[in-house]
């Protein structure tokens, strides 16, 4: 039998007292893709930022509901007073639909969450840095300008530096959002494969547009109507 | 403009009139302020330059305020000045700062709308008000710690002042702030970054142009206010040898030396203290400038 990584009870969201999303419970398996898709201004994206918290931060947000995720080998109520917010965000870690690099190099940028979590080994950050931007692809377009800004990098290029920033920080859960949305078909490809390798250690929800890579990647498939999140 | 005035306007429509007198008028007020700063620089100008010229102005600038002794150097008030202004600015700025970032990155939604209300709701308190509060409050508080004079010094002025300054510049630092896009903090945030952690990392390297403009917006609140100075550091004309002296700064020693003739000597030490004033806080105004292009030019 599968093993249920996440699982929410009753989710509701609402924006500013309007309602995007309602009593949501579903399950997630454990070392799986899941894919969610739905109209846009649907809730998709609002319905990630209810697994990691991250919602808390947003003004004119409410969420009523449970979520418990499996941390450490254990289901947890990730509301529950016990839970370390900021350890919860870096296990259920996220990469937005808009990629948000820092104001730093590209360096700095994937190397930003290892410099958070107290690490001072330099040559073990650079170790890490490296093999995650190799893992997304993109070290080969930017090994020779590290320290160069990472928001001049192209919007594709951003939304693998992203992924690479939350790959370091070995997260249990990846909530993707539209992750191949600015990339090249080639690239695309080649991300989905890296998912595909990735289900061994994390689990993945993933929002997305194509039904093709639906297809091709998630092992189940999920989606937004009228506020609620249907198992298809 | 386009959003202020709404539709575009059909030329010969009542509407084209309204906003050709309202452009006249903005073209007018802007007009009269230039003037008016023109015609105070000529003014400073055209009586500064003979002072300069036969080395009055700098024997003003060095000596010290005793007229019996037909000395009228500002020297006293420009050390009080500097020291006042100084031990304010570095009292207020921290306590500024931290404030801000309490504000913007730790306090709670409710907490923080409050505290702004808070804030400038103090800025609109006239500085009157505060040394008047202050003279009943502290003055008679230093006085019992001093153990002598009349309590009123630059120990007595300064916490007052750094109070006063502190409003401007904790809006001037939270607004600055604020205009770091919310997706980069909430990227910091994603990444389990600590309030301290998105300060230090986030916000300080996105802000600092804003932050030293801060601080030189309260530096310049602080040199050119009058009231707190004149009316709790004692107003003694020497220069201070302690913190707890009595001292006159030179926006003081305007407000008190009473001068009609433009030929006295008392007229000009007024004056000289007045273009002292007036150069400082031309280069304070300048620095300004100068860092608002950067943090402006950066954000592009
Ligand atoms: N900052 C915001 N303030 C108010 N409403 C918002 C905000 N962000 C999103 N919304 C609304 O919430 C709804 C869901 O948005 P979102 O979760 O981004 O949808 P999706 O990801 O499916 O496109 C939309 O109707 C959108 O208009
Ligand atoms: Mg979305």
């Amino acid at each position: 039998m599968k093993k249920t990584k996440i699982r929410t009870r009753n989710i509701c969201f609402q924006y500013h007292k309007k309602q995007i999303l309602k009593n949501i419970s579903v399950e997630f398996p454990k070392g799986e893709i899941s894919a969610i898709a739905g109209p846009s201004g649907s809730g998709k994206s609002s319905f990630l930022i209810v697994l990691n918290r991250l919602w808390e931060e947003i003004d004119g947000v409410n969420v009523t509901g449970k979520v418990e995720i499996e941390l450490n080998g254990q289901m947890q109520d990730i509301y529950s007073g016990r839970i370390d917010i900021r350890q919860l965000r870096r296990k259920v870690s996220i990469v937005f639909q808009q990629p948000n690099p820092l104001p730093m190099s590209i360096f700095k940028n994937v190397a930003f969450p290892l410099n958070l979590a107290g690490l001072k080994d330099r040559e073990r950050i650079s170790r890490e840095v490296e093999s995650a931007l190799k893992k997304v692809h993109l070290w080969d377009e930017v090994k020779d300008r590290l320290k160069e800004d990472g928001r001049l990098l192209s919007g594709g290029q951003q939304q693998r530096l992203c992924l690479a920033r939350t790959l370091v920080m070995r997260p249990e859960v990846l909530l993707l959002d539209e992750p191949t949305a600015s990339l090249d078909a080639r690239t695309a490809e080649a991300i989905e494969q890296l998912l595909i390798q990735l289900k061994s250690r994390c689990t993945i929800v993933m929002v997305t547009h194509y039904q093709d890579q639906i297809q091709r990647i998630a092992d189940s498939h999920f989606e937004v109507v009228n506020g609620n999140l249907i198992n298809r | 403009m386009a959003e202020i005035f709404g539709k575009t306007p059909v030329p010969g429509s009542g509407e084209m009139g309204k906003r050709t007198l309202l452009e006249h008028l903005f073209t007018i007020a802007a007009l009269v302020s230039a003037v008016l700063t023109g015609a105070v620089f000529v003014f400073l100008a055209v009586f500064a330059i003979p002072l300069i010229k036969n080395g009055l102005f700098f024997q003003l600038l060095f000596s010290n305020w005793l007229p019996q002794q037909h000395l009228y150097g500002i020297y006293p008030m420009l050390a009080a000045s500097t020291m006042l202004a100084s031990l304010s600015l570095a009292l207020s700025f921290p306590v500024s700062l931290f404030t801000s970032f309490f504000i913007t990155a730790v306090a709670p939604r409710q907490l923080r709308m409050v505290l702004l209300y808070i804030v400038r709701f103090m800025t609109g308190i006239p500085t009157v008000v505060y040394s008047f509060a202050a003279l009943f409050l502290l003055v008679p508080l230093m006085r019992a710690i001093l153990g002598r004079g009349s309590g009123m010094s630059i120990l007595t002025a300064v916490p007052v002042l750094s109070l006063l300054i502190a409003p401007t510049m904790i809006i001037f630092f939270v607004n600055s702030f604020q205009r770091i896009p919310s997706s980069t903090i909430l990227a910091a945030d994603s990444l389990g970054a600590t309030p301290v952690q998105k300060v230090l990392y986030v916000i300080v390297p996105q802000a600092w142009p804003g932050i030293l403009n801060g601080l030189l917006l309260g530096l310049g609140r602080a040199i050119g206010d009058t009231m707190v100075s004149l009316m709790l550091a004692g107003n003694s004309p020497t220069v201070p040898q302690s913190l707890a002296d009595s001292a006159r700064t030179l926006t003081a020693h305007i407000g008190l030396v009473l001068a009609f003739d433009f030929d006295s000597m008392e007229f000009k030490s007024v004056f000289v203290s007045g273009l002292v004033l007036y150069v400082s806080t031309a280069i304070i105004m300048s620095i300004f400038r100068i860092t608002s292009t950067i943090s402006t030019g950066r954000r592009k």
